[in-house]
């Protein structure tokens, strides 16, 4: 840390000695002194008449002055030449050059899918002007269609797959088989999500290539302008054509907003700048739950109760019970981010940018990746063809997005072919840990004095 | 894992994707005052020696007052077009200071942060990003999208446009089959190339020869064989089997039937992308440039860190949100991978390794065999309205009692 900074003063104190140094644009002005003194010769050679004399002089007593002008000018060069020599000497002592990856590009033969990616990108990011650019200059009607084959593609897999995980689950763990049709009954590949408006639209890109996912994020962006500037009427519409798949999701979004919009009337045209009349203030707000709150059913009968109650304390909500309710410092950024994660995942599409994080990602673990690749250039073989990277690369919590279990026994990540088994006395190990402990059909804990049998080891998702 | 020591930047090894960033502009600059200063040494020995001659005729009365105002108009017109040389590079190292200062400023941004998770990181990452793409669009000769991007972000001196622009033209010169604009950079860095031991002039030349022939009649070949002698004898040395079976085209025109796949390949039209590819190799090399775009560096080693063996598995899991899986709003971020951006381009790398479990706390198991933490439960139930003493699946809604739960030792 302390190195960097001072690195990155010593940066900058060459740049701006290069800075101060006269460059070429003093070097310019030099020359034109020279074309002045040579236009003034002529000059004086014509006011003359054509004097012999004059001329032989003046031409001869400006050699020395020119000369001397170039002179100057090389000295100004070899400073410059002398603080870039500088910067560079810096630049190789703190900034020296690491070598990059550079036999093997997993990402060359994928333009298309990078394409896609970006354009993605700069939709959910609201660049919608460089987006369409982009999407023009690609062609990306390949890519777009893509995302429909990749749409389809996983829909046959998972369905096939699940195929498959019945047939395994029947050679090997025969009690398990209740469980794992209750649950194809819930994967069956077109869920609540498939069903629900963003999916299909999303299925359609192809015929719409990007049109459609850009009038989706530019629907997104006005809704969040609006919420920006303290409307929320866009995003509840949003939210009440959408309830039924935000219901499904457990998601409070329409009651946190319909609360919010009611403790902004509450708040009355002082606050919120809305006209004086009587949808406004507490009386409007009082308005805008009796025409609203019975939507919610009980599910939220208990706030909706202490929305009710702070109206009897209206005239002095700080000292009430409510005041925490009715704070809006953070409330409006907070239902945007709510409502960014919803619209988002009703898309099936997470709430950041994926090529953000795994661009951060990478930069975080570009190092290890290098410093790996080093030590095994050796050998001749890439590191994209094994199935797990052979080295850890710490990240920061907020981007592990699955929950990890690596079994305590062999130290191996559970995967779907060698899953998480719970065995009876609670504890988890890898199905192969387990196998490899079996006598017969009975095994004992490696954890604590309890033994089991094969059968009674359940298979279970983390 | 993830702890603590995870977020702190690095900052020796930040800067990895960053290198170009200083180094472009820095090598550019030296180019561009070198050959300020060759434009210099040259003009200023003409106009001397000039000087001294006029002086001399002028002073020996062998020149005219009026031959020495037209030498003076010589050279007066010289240093006119020396001051217009010098202009430009002037212009150029105005800009590359300014470029420097930019990212130098850039770069100082981070150097001040300790921790990704430092609000100012999430910006200043997003602007490492925008740049990474401009720098991918410019690599793909996606122009306008790159420049549309670079002023829509305001970063113009913290992308190589004029660079990658340059480049383009040149290889869609090649590619277009004109090797004028190639050859003309090739003079350019001729010294640089050598160093290199770049055969790009060579295989330049050559093909000028193989179009020469390609024509097929005889005043081309004379021509074809008057540029071999000035343009291919000198490889000779280096390259001695190639300038032999240039010799050998001669005899082997494409018109011929039954060619031989070796000469038949040097009148391949894929010559041109061939020759274009090398040109940027050259040339990238030349500017110290990575070899492939920095976003594919960034990306193949993300995905792989980021990715995990559930990210294309069948099952449903908290954070999937594959199509066609319901997934609730408790399961609070998509995972990226997950995401239909970057699935698919995801199956290329490894997942990453893990050698601790990284689960939520107190977990419990579902009769159906599904696991969670029961701080989620609790809120997801409460979320959901249930009553008391039930809990309902995030993944499949299911809805059971707490009776039936296990705790679960992992």
């Amino acid at each position: 840390m302390a190195t960097q900074v001072t690195a990155m003063e010593a940066l900058q104190k060459e740049l701006d000695r290069l800075n101060r140094t006269p460059g070429l644009s003093a070097t310019v002005d030099k020359v034109d002194k020279i074309i002045e003194m040579l236009t003034s010769v002529k000059d004086q050679i014509i006011q003359s008449g054509m004097d012999t004399h004059v001329a032989s002089m003046a031409i001869t007593r400006t050699q020395n002055p020119i000369k001397s002008t170039f002179e100057k000018i090389n000295d100004d060069l070899k400073g410059v030449t002398a603080t870039q020599r500088k910067l560079g000497k810096m630049l190789d002592k703190h900034f020296p050059l690491k070598d990059l990856p550079s036999e093997h590009d997993a990402m060359a033969d994928h333009e298309p899918l990078i394409n896609r990616a970006i354009s993605m990108h700069l939709l959910r990011e609201g660049q919608f002007s460089v987006a369409s650019t982009f999407i023009e200059e690609t062609g990306d009607a390949v890519g777009f269609e893509h995302v429909n084959a990749v749409i389809e593609g996983q829909e046959q897999a998972s369905m096939s797959d699940n195929y498959d995980d019945e047939a395994m689950d029947e050679d090997h763990e025969d009690e398990n088989d209740d469980e794992d049709e209750d649950e194809d009954e819930v994967v069956s590949p077109l869920g609540v999500l498939a069903t629900g408006s963003g999916f299909q639209q999303l299925q359609s890109l192809s015929s719409f290539q990007s049109h459609e996912l850009e009038a989706k994020f530019s629907q997104m962006y006005t809704i969040l302008q609006d919420i920006k500037s303290r409307n929320l009427l866009s995003a509840i519409e949003w939210a009440r054509n959408n309830s039924v798949e935000l219901e499904a999701r457990g998601s409070n979004l329409e009651f946190e907003l319909s609360r919010l919009q009611y403790v902004w009337l509450f708040k009355g045209p002082t606050v919120n700048g809305l006209p004086d009349d009587k949808f406004n203030g507490t009386a409007g707000a009082l308005l805008y739950a009796q025409q609203n709150f019975w939507r919610f059913g009980n599910r939220y009968i208990g706030e909706i109760q202490q929305l009710a109650n702070a109206q009897i304390y209206a005239p002095n909500l700080p000292k009430s019970p409510y005041w925490k309710i009715f704070s809006t410092e953070t409330a409006f950024a907070d239902v945007a981010s709510s409502f960014t994660r919803e619209f988002c995942s009703l898309l099936g599409l997470s709430a950041e940018s994926p090529l953000h994080v795994a661009v951060t990602a990478g930069a975080l673990a570009l190092p290890l990746l290098i410093k790996y690749q080093q030590a095994t250039r050796a050998r001749g073989t890439e590191w994209t063809t094994t199935n797990e990277l052979a080295f850890e690369t710490p990240l920061p919590e907020r981007m592990l997005y699955h929950s990890i279990f690596v079994c305590p026994v062999s130290k191996e990540q559970t995967t779907e072919s060698n899953p998480p088994m719970m065995i009876p006395c609670g504890h988890v190990l890898a199905k192969e840990t387990l196998q490899r402990l079996l006598k017969g059909t009975r095994f004992k804990c490696p954890y604590c004095p309890a033994e089991g049998l094969e059968k009674d080891a359940r298979r279970i998702m983390i | 894992m993830a702890d603590h020591e995870a977020s702190k930047i690095n900052h020796d090894n930040h800067l990895l994707l960053d290198q170009p960033l200083l180094r472009l502009p820095y090598e550019l600059l030296r180019k561009n005052f070198r050959s300020a200063h060759f434009t210099v040494e040259k003009e200023s020995t003409t106009l001397n020696k000039l000087l001294k001659e006029t002086a001399k005729g002028s002073l020996d009365s062998k020149t005219s007052p009026e031959d020495v105002v037209k030498d003076l108009d010589t050279m007066i017109a010289k240093m006119r077009g020396m001051k217009r040389k010098l202009s430009t590079y002037a212009d150029e190292e105005t800009r590359l200071y300014k470029q420097l200062d930019a990212r130098v400023a850039h770069l100082r941004e981070l150097s001040d942060m300790r921790s990704v998770e430092d609000v100012k990181y999430e910006a200043w990452s997003r602007k490492r990003l925008d740049r990474l793409l401009v720098d991918y669009m410019l690599r793909h000769g996606y122009n306008t999208s790159a420049q549309a991007l670079a002023n829509e972000r305001e970063m113009h001196d913290l992308v190589d446009v004029e660079t990658f622009l340059t480049m383009s033209k040149i290889r869609e010169s090649l590619e277009n089959g004109s090797v004028t604009e190639a050859l003309a950079w090739c003079n350019d860095n001729k010294k640089e190339l050598r160093k290199l031991q770049s055969n790009l002039e060579f295989l330049l030349r050559c093909q000028q020869y193989i179009e020469l022939l390609r024509i097929n009649t005889q005043s081309k070949s004379v021509e074809a064989i008057a540029h071999a002698k000035k343009y291919l004898a000198p490889f000779q040395e280096q390259y001695p089997d190639e300038v032999r079976e240039m010799a050998a085209l001669l005899a082997h025109r494409p018109t011929n039937k039954d060619l031989p796949p070796k000469y038949r390949a040097w009148y391949s039209p894929d010559r041109w992308s061939k020759l274009a590819s090398t040109f940027v190799e050259a040339h990238n090399k030349l500017l110290g440039l990575p070899t492939f775009p920095l976003l594919h560096t960034a990306l193949s080693s993300g995905l792989s860190a980021l990715k995990t063996p559930a990210c294309h598995g069948t099952q449903k899991t908290t954070s999937s949100s594959q199509p066609g899986h319901s997934h609730t709003s408790m399961t609070t971020s998509v995972c990226p991978i997950c995401s239909i951006e970057l699935n698919e381009l995801a199956k290329n790398v490894p997942y990453a390794h893990h050698s601790k479990s990284h689960l939520d706390n107190d977990l419990l198991c579902l009769p159906n065999g599904r696991v969670y933490g029961q701080a989620k439960l609790d809120e997801y139930a409460a979320k959901a309205g249930l009553a008391e003493g039930q809990v309902k699946d995030l993944v499949t809604g299911e809805v059971y009692s707490r009776a039936a739960l296990k705790k679960v030792f992992a």
